[in-house]
C-alpha cells in the first residue's frame, strides 16, 4: 500500500481541533492555513527567538574579537576566521539539516541543533588555543545553527500561507533586535567575567533554542510517510533515491530554481560587505569609535523596521512579492555604492542617512528572499530547497567579505570594494528578471510534483488549488 | 714654579666651590663659563598673566636649561618697580628675588633653571608682589592609556597587564613594575620569580605577564616609565575570580531551559491524551467530508499520532 498525505491531513486537523478551530473547507492538505490562531503565532515566536539566538549571537561575536586578539596574541585576521567558519558550517550543512527533517522529525532536529550550538559555545569557554575556538565556536556551533535555522524557516514558510511575509519579517526581525540589545549586555558580561565567563553564559542562552524546538508540533509532514514501501529494499538505488529526495536534489534541475539560486548567491557576495566593513569605513573617515558603533546600531534598527514593514506591505497584495524583492535589492545596491561616496563628503549626517536607508533596504530584502521561495518550488519542497539554497549561497558569502577586504588593501580605501558589492546586488537583480513569468502582474501557479500515483492525483490537485490562492493576490487575507 | 702651582690650586678650589654650589637643592642661575658639564639644550616657557593666576604644565624628559618667563601687564596703579620672586614647591627661593622694572607697559620676570635630576622637577611659581602669580608644573609625561576598568582573570589562568605610553612622546629608557602592598609599592623583580612574572618591554608598551594566578594577586599594579630626569606612573587594577562566578547565572539559565522544555512536552502529552480519549470519531467525520480516497485516514492517524508522541 502506498501512503499518501492523508495521514498528515488527519494529523493536522486533529491538531487544529486542539486549537479549537472549526474545520476549514480549504484546509485538507498537509499545510495548515495560517494564521490559524495561537499555534501559528507561537511558531513565529519560536522562529523569532531561535533566529535571534543564531544570527544575533553571530553578529555580536565581534565583541569577543578584541579579547581574543589580546589573550591569544593572534592577528585579527586569524580571529575573524572563527565567524567565517561558523557561518560557512551553518550554510554548508543546511541541506543535511533539511534532509534530516524530511527523514525524521523537525522537532528532534531543531532541539539537537540547539543543544549542539550551546555545547560549542560552552566548550569554547574552556579554549586554550585558537584551534580550539575554530573547532568549538566555529564547527560545533555552526553545525548546531545549521540544524536550527533552515528547518525553522522552512517550517514557518510551509505552515503559514496567509501573511507569510509578515510572519517571516517578524521572525527575522529578531536578528537586529537581539544584536542590538544583547550587545551592551555581553560587553558588560565580558567586563565582569572575561570572555570565558561570557561565552559560558552565551552557551547557556543558546540552549534556549531547544525550547523553541520543543514548540514545533509534529505537523510538518515528513516524506518518510510518503516514501516507505511495503517491501523495504535496502539496495543502493533505493537508498540513493530516498536520500536525493530528502535533499530535494531534483529541484536543482529546474531552471526557475537555478536562476533564483544564482541570484541569491550573487546577492550574498555583496550583501554582507557593509556589515563587515561599515565600522571600519566610518573610523577611516575620521569618526570616533562611539560614532561608528552608533551608526551600526542605528542601521540595525532600520534593518528591523525594514523586515517587519516590508512583510506587512507585501502581504497587502498590491505588488507581487518578487517585484518588491527586486525593488529593495536595487535600492540596497544603490545605497551600498553611495556609502563611500557619502563618507567622502566627511559629513556624519550624510553617512548616517545613507546607512539608515541601506539598513532598511537590506532588512526588507532579507525577509522577502525566503517568502518568494514557495512560489518557485512549491510549498512541499521548501524545506529541501532552502537547505540547498543556503549551501550554494554560502560560497559567495564566504568570498564576499575577504574580496572586499582585498580590494581595500589594494586600493587603500573602501570605495572600490563597496562599489563592487553594490554592483553585485544590481547584477543579481538583472539575473532575477530572467525568471519565468517575471513580468506578469500576478503570480504564476507554482510547480508541484508530478504525481506518481493515481491516488496521489486527487490530493495534489487540491494542493495546487491551495497554492494558487497565496497570500498576496487579494487583501482579504485578514483573518 | 710654586706660583703656577698656587694658581692651579686656587683654580681647583674655585672649581670645586662652584661645583658644590651647583649641587645644592635650590637651583641657581648659571653662567656657562663655570659649568663643568657640556652645555645643555635650552628651552623656554612663557606665560602671559591675565587675571589672578595661571597654571602651565611642562613635560620634561631629558636634562635641559629651562627658562621660565612670566609677563604681567600690571594693575591700575602701574608702579615703576615691583618685587618679583620665585617659589619652588611652595618654598621661596630667596636668592633670586629681583626688582622688576615696568617696560613697555608690562613687567617681565625671567629665570633659567637647570633641570638635571628628579629633584629639579616640581612646581615652580613666579609672583609679582602679592598680586599676580603663575605656576609651572614640571613633570614627566603622562602615561598614554590608563584602563579605568579592572582587568579580570581566573584563578590558575595567566594574564597580561599592559601599560602604553603615548607614541607621540619619546619612549622611556626603561620600565619598572610595582605591586601595591597596602599603601606601599613593592617592586616586582621578575628574575626573582621567573615562573610567576614576566616583563616584556617593547618601545612604547610594557607588559607584565602574571602566571598561575591566585586570588591574592588581585590589586593595583603600577608601571613606571623611567626617563633621564623624570618618571611617569600609570596604574592598572587586576581582579582574580574563580570560575564559580559565571557559573551561577549559567546554572540558572540551564534550569530555566529544562523547566520550559519539560513544561511544553508535558502540556502536549496531556493535550494529546485528552484528544485520543474522545477525539477519534470527530476526526473521522472531518476528514471524510472534503477529501476523497481517505478511507485509511482514521486508523493511520491514531497510529501516526502515537508514534510521534
Amino acid at each position: 500500500m502506498t501512503r499518501v498525505s492523508a495521514p498528515c491531513t488527519s494529523v493536522c486537523s486533529s491538531f487544529k481541533d486542539m486549537n479549537n478551530h472549526g474545520p476549514k473547507a480549504k484546509s485538507h492538505s498537509g499545510e495548515a492555513e495560517g494564521p490559524n490562531g495561537d499555534w501559528s503565532w507561537v511558531l513565529v515566536g519560536a522562529l523569532f527567538i531561535s533566529t535571534g539566538l543564531v544570527f544575533g549571537l553571530m553578529r555580536i561575536m565581534g565583541i569577543f574579537f578584541v579579547e581574543f586578539v589580546n589573550y591569544f596574541e593572534e592577528s585579527s585576521q586569524s580571529i575573524s576566521w572563527i565567524t567565517s567558519i561558523s557561518l560557512a558550517t551553518q550554510q554548508f550543512f543546511s541541506p543535511v539539516a533539511t534532509a534530516l527533517c524530511n527523514a525524521y522529525e523537525t522537532r528532534a532536529v531543531v532541539m539537537t541543533g540547539g543543544f549542539l550550538s550551546g555545547l560549542g559555545l560552552i566548550a569554547a569557554s574552556q579554549a586554550t588555543c585558537l584551534v580550539h575556538l575554530y573547532l568549538s565556536m566555529g564547527v560545533i556551533t555552526g553545525l548546531g545553527w545549521a540544524l536550527v535555522f533552515t528547518p525553522m524557516m522552512a517550517t514557518v514558510v510551509a505552515n503559514i500561507s496567509q501573511r507569510r511575509a509578515l510572519a517571516l519579517g517578524l521572525g527575522l526581525s529578531s536578528i537586529g533586535i537581539f544584536s542590538f540589545t544583547l550587545s551592551p549586555l555581553f560587553q558588560l558580561l565580558v567586563e565582569m567575567y572575561t570572555w570565558r565567563g561570557a561565552l559560558l553564559i552565551m552557551g547557556g542562552l543558546s540552549l534556549n533554542i531547544m525550547v523553541c524546538g520543543a514548540l514545533i508540533r509534529p505537523q510538518w509532514c515528513s516524506k518518510a510517510l510518503k516514501k516507505v514501501d511495503s517491501k523495504p529494499r535496502s539496495s543502493c538505488a533505493t537508498v540513493l533515491r530516498r536520500v536525493s529526495s530528502y535533499l530535494e536534489l531534483p529541484v536543482l534541475l529546474e531552471r526557475p530554481y537555478l536562476t533564483y539560486t544564482a541570484t541569491i548567491t550573487i546577492f550574498n557576495a555583496g550583501y554582507f560587505v557593509p556589515y563587515v566593513h561599515l565600522v571600519a569605513l566610518s573610523r577611516m573617515t575620521g569618526f570616533s569609535e562611539y560614532q561608528a558603533a552608533f551608526i551600526m546600531s542605528a542601521t540595525g534598527v532600520t534593518d528591523i523596521l525594514g523586515r517587519v514593514t516590508t512583510g506587512w506591505f507585501s502581504d497587502l497584495g498590491y505588488f507581487r512579492t518578487i517585484h518588491l524583492l527586486s525593488l529593495w535589492v536595487v535600492l540596497a545596491g544603490l545605497f551600498i555604492i553611495l556609502l563611500p561616496v557619502s563618507s567622502l563628503t566627511g559629513s556624519y549626517a550624510a553617512l548616517m542617512a545613507i546607512s539608515l536607508l541601506y539598513g532598511f533596504c537590506s532588512g526588507a530584502l532579507s525577509s522577502l528572499v525566503f517568502a518568494v521561495m514557495p512560489m518557485i518550488v512549491g510549498v512541499e519542497r521548501v524545506m529541501g530547497a532552502l537547505g540547498l539554497l543556503q549551501l550554494i549561497e554560502s560560497g559567495a558569502g564566504l568570498l564576499g567579505a575577504p574580496l572586499s577586504g582585498l580590494l581595500k588593501d589594494m586600493t587603500g580605501n573602501y570605495t572600490v570594494s563597496f562599489i563592487v558589492a553594490g554592483s553585485f546586488l544590481i547584477v543579481g537583480t538583472l539575473i532575477m528578471t530572467t525568471l519565468p513569468h517575471y513580468f506578469s502582474r500576478t503570480d504564476p501557479p507554482p510547480p508541484h510534483r508530478v504525481p506518481h500515483d493515481v491516488k496521489d492525483r486527487g490530493v495534489h490537485l487540491e494542493l495546487e488549488h491551495i497554492n494558487n490562492s497565496p497570500s498576496d493576490t487579494s487583501p482579504k487575507g485578514a483573518q | 714654579m710654586s706660583a703656577s702651582w698656587g694658581k692651579l690650586f686656587f683654580q681647583l678650589v674655585l672649581l670645586l666651590a662652584s661645583c658644590g654650589h651647583i649641587n645644592t637643592k635650590t637651583p641657581s642661575p648659571t653662567s656657562p663659563s663655570l659649568d663643568p658639564i657640556s652645555p645643555l639644550p635650552s628651552d623656554i616657557r612663557r606665560v602671559v598673566l591675565k587675571g589672578e593666576s595661571h597654571t602651565e604644565k611642562v613635560e620634561l624628559l631629558n636634562p635641559v636649561d629651562l627658562a621660565l618667563e612670566c609677563i604681567w601687564s600690571g594693575n591700575e596703579n602701574k608702579s615703576p618697580n615691583i618685587t618679583g620672586y620665585w617659589r619652588k614647591d611652595g618654598e621661596e627661593m630667596q636668592s633670586i628675588r629681583v626688582t622688576v622694572q615696568l617696560e613697555n607697559d608690562k613687567y617681565t620676570l625671567r629665570q633659567v633653571f637647570k633641570i638635571v635630576s628628579k629633584e629639579n622637577l616640581g612646581s615652580y611659581s613666579c609672583s609679582f608682589g602679592d598680586e599676580a602669580k603663575a605656576d609651572f608644573l614640571l613633570a614627566g609625561p603622562q602615561i598614554g592609556e590608563v584602563r579605568d576598568k579592572p582587568i579580570v582573570s581566573y584563578v590558575g589562568d595567566s594574564v597580561v597587564v599592559k601599560c602604553k605610553m603615548d607614541e607621540k612622546k619619546p619612549k622611556p629608557a626603561s620600565w619598572n613594575w610595582y605591586k601595591a602592598n597596602g599603601t606601599d609599592k613593592e617592586q616586582i623583580f621578575y628574575a626573582a620569580e621567573p615562573q610567576k612574572y614576566e616583563i616584556k618591554n617593547h618601545e612604547w608598551v610594557t607588559k607584565l605577564v602574571v602566571h598561575k594566578l591566585t586570588e591574592g594577586d588581585s590589586g593595583f599594579y603600577y608601571c613606571e616609565g623611567v626617563y633621564a630626569v623624570s618618571t611617569t606612573m600609570g596604574h592598572v587594577e587586576l581582579k582574580v575570580i574563580t570560575f564559580l562566578e559565571p557559573l551561577k547565572p549559567f546554572i540558572a539559565i540551564i534550569v530555566e531551559v529544562i523547566v520550559l522544555v519539560a513544561a511544553i512536552l508535558i502540556y502536549e502529552k496531556s493535550q494529546s491524551k485528552k484528544n485520543s480519549a474522545g477525539g477519534n470519531e470527530t476526526n473521522a467525520d472531518q476528514t471524510n467530508t472534503p477529501t476523497p480516497g481517505d478511507n485509511n485516514g482514521p486508523e493511520e492517524s491514531s497510529s501516526t499520532r502515537q508514534r510521534k508522541v
